[in-house]
């Protein structure tokens, strides 16, 4: 029997889409959409990281899968019914592919470049989750990338980590810089994030009964407790990078610290003068923050604004110049 | 038919089968797809099975004594992603990475990262965790969309690219800017691997324009294409005893711009913990009389003083002598500029 639609043919809608991503993509949406039966189609289109639209359009493709001699059941057979997704048959699609190893070794980057007590564990078992085939290559591969030094001792970052996943509170020794002291905070440790190439906990104070950034470089000790939390809502966690609310600070550089600046997360472009420089802007930072990155390019950056910063700027300066008089 | 579907075909018949199957029988069931002459649909089906294993799914050959029992096949303890038995904090650990990693807007094998964390979800379920990462992740992200418009696209895009060349061991045409001149060079690159340092990405690979190995600044790559002739062949292989973490480590006073010099930091008051760290693992600190003292030695002592002048107020350059003079010039430039 030769290969024919299960079903009427859709309309064969032009593959926006690269192929091998698709491929991707359905390897792990079909079977998704076998474990959770009735998922809506939005939440898998979000799962999957597409819009409705592609969705549908990967849907009517798989529609066309199936295995030799493709009689009526050899197809896949996925259905929309009331906006949810069901798969009646998943022809063997039931779980995903192992890792691949670019898979693995950007996971296992990302985990090394974080740390904490379970590194190494964690390397192995992804390893293992790789195509026997694949593994001399994973370990390859995972020499290959370094996305940065550890913010602080394995032995803290493990119970940080410990202490987020079973939602526990966490007792801090933590060093203040705006007052340059180190004191103790209970803290409901929401979640790690990463700010201007820093790694912070953001988490609910309790003595100061608000969630707040902890640079993680700065925390000396760490102990986990009894107490458990709530899990922070939705709201709570989209604050976790907006770290100041307050007007963002200007900084205009010359044109060569120009380019090194915007290579910066969180550093935005408001004007470019050929030959003289440019104007940026960094929402989010605070005042002491913007006058050490001005400073770090050398005498070839100013913070000009708003007038509060650049007081601090200049203010800085001063008391740095003391010292060598 | 298309190579998506036949791919996708291939791959659910050889998971039904019981008994390995002979490449005969896979002509058979594919006659449009391995027909015509037989070298031609041999290499067909090999560049299949390379996607296929590259997509995680492995096919192999299995050969038994009598041929009749020799075939393909895909083993499905090999295929299947398999359970992830880890304990909280080390699932933690890899979904609050993974996350925080993709939320950065530009990260090595961004899209391969995102389908790492899906199959995480599936083959782990670890309820604080992976919520919470996967909430933060989203909200990061679409925090970061804003800064899209701003390069932050771009840069994405090229890590993406070079990424390719990393792993397939593909060289790498670049158009770059020089950082001090700002002239725009082109040139050929063999990408050995990249490494991310204060917040911005770094390539490291022999470049064939110097005859060296070279460190090139992302934010400085306009253009970067992979060599896309023979794609499963590489054109290069990495030296033995190259260790990407040596360069990654290395502190911008340690970059080679003269000889090396012997330098003294003197802070004065309390000193935040980041600040010890930031002179690196060679640098000798010593304390005394309430002030820290930080002897290092280095090859760019521009970049050490521009390191220092971020630290602040309590930070100062003893010596060398020049290196302290013209740390005082700037700050009295700055002053007299804004003030």
């Amino acid at each position: 029997m030769t290969k024919k639609k299960a079903t009427e043919a859709p309309p064969k809608a032009p593959a926006k889409t690269d192929p091998r991503e698709r491929l991707r993509r359905v390897l792990f949406l079909v079977p998704y959409a076998v474990r959770h039966p009735g998922i809506p189609v939005k939440e898998l289109a979000r799962k999957c990281g597409v819009s409705e639209a592609e969705l549908l359009e990967d849907l009517d493709f798989l529609m066309g899968v199936g295995c030799p001699p493709f009689a009526p059941d050899d197809f896949l057979d996925l259905y929309v019914e009331g906006e949810k997704v069901y798969v009646a048959l998943h022809q063997r699609f039931s779980r995903p592919p192992r890792f691949t190893e670019s898979e693995a070794a950007a996971l296992g980057a990302a985990a090394q470049a974080l740390g904490g007590d379970g590194v190494s564990r964690v390397l192995e078992t992804l390893r293992n989750c790789v195509p026997p085939d694949r593994r001399r290559s994973f370990d390859e591969l995972v020499g290959r990338i370094y996305a940065g030094s550890p913010p602080v001792r394995d032995s803290v970052l493990g119970r940080l980590q410990r202490a987020i996943a079973l939602r526990r509170e966490v007792r801090l020794r933590y060093y203040t810089a705006s007052r340059s002291v180190e004191g103790d905070r209970t803290v409901r440790p929401y979640t790690l994030a990463q700010r201007f190439g820093h790694w912070y906990l953001y988490g609910y104070d309790l003595a100061r009964e608000k969630p707040l950034p902890f640079r993680l470089d700065r925390i000396r000790e760490c102990s986990v407790s009894e107490a458990r939390f709530e899990p922070p809502g939705e709201a709570q966690l989209s604050l976790a990078r907006l770290f100041s609310e307050r007007e963002p600070i200007r900084i205009r550089l010359g044109p060569r610290a120009a380019a090194w600046a915007l290579s910066r997360p969180g550093v935005t472009l408001i004007e470019r003068t050929p030959g003289r420089g440019s104007l940026v802007e960094v929402a989010g930072a605070d005042e002491d923050w913007a006058t050490r990155f001005a400073l770090s390019f050398g005498g070839e950056a100013e913070v000009v604004g708003p007038p509060s910063a650049r007081r601090h700027f200049v203010d800085g300066i001063r008391r740095s110049l003391a010292h060598y008089l | 038919m298309q190579k998506a579907e036949r791919l996708l075909d291939l791959a659910a018949f050889l998971l039904r089968a019981s008994e390995p199957v002979s490449w005969r029988e896979i002509q058979e069931q594919f006659p449009s797809d391995y027909g015509g002459s037989e070298e031609a649909a041999v290499r067909k089906f090999e560049r299949d099975k390379a996607e296929l294993l590259e997509l995680g799914i492995p096919v192999r050959f299995v050969s038994q004594d009598d041929d009749a029992g020799s075939g393909y096949l895909i083993d499905r303890d090999e295929f299947y992603l398999p359970n992830l038995e880890l304990a909280p904090e080390d699932l933690a650990l890899l979904y609050l990475a993974g996350s925080v990693a993709l939320a950065q807007g530009a990260f090595p094998y961004a899209r391969d990262l995102v389908h790492a964390l899906n199959k995480l979800s599936f083959a782990a379920r670890a309820a604080g965790a992976s919520e919470t990462a996967a909430l933060a992740a989203r909200h990061l992200s679409r925090g970061e969309e804003s800064g899209a418009a701003n390069g932050a696209a771009v840069k994405a895009s090229t890590l993406e690219e070079l990424s390719v060349g990393v792993t397939a061991k593909k060289r790498v045409h670049l158009v770059y800017e020089g950082a001090e001149r700002g002239e725009k060079t082109e040139r050929d690159v063999d990408p050995y691997g990249l490494y991310q340092s204060g917040g911005s990405w770094f390539l490291v690979g022999h470049c064939h324009l110097r005859g060296a190995l070279r460190t090139f600044h992302l934010g400085r790559i306009a253009e970067a294409k992979v060599n896309t002739a023979a794609p499963r062949t590489p054109d290069f292989t990495v030296p033995r005893g190259f260790e990407l973490r040596e360069f990654a480590t290395r502190e911008p006073w340690e970059y080679t711009v003269h000889a090396p010099v012997r330098c003294t930091v003197r802070f004065d008051g309390p000193i935040a913990p980041e600040v010890r760290t930031s002179f690196g693992r060679r640098a000798v600190l010593r304390e005394e009389a309430g002030s820290l003292w930080v002897e290092l030695e280095a090859t760019n002592a521009e970049a050490l003083m521009r390191h220092v002048l971020s630290l602040g107020e309590r930070a100062q350059i003893v010596a060398p002598r020049e290196l302290r003079e013209k740390a005082k010039s700037i700050l009295a430039l700055l002053l007299r500029r804004c003030g």
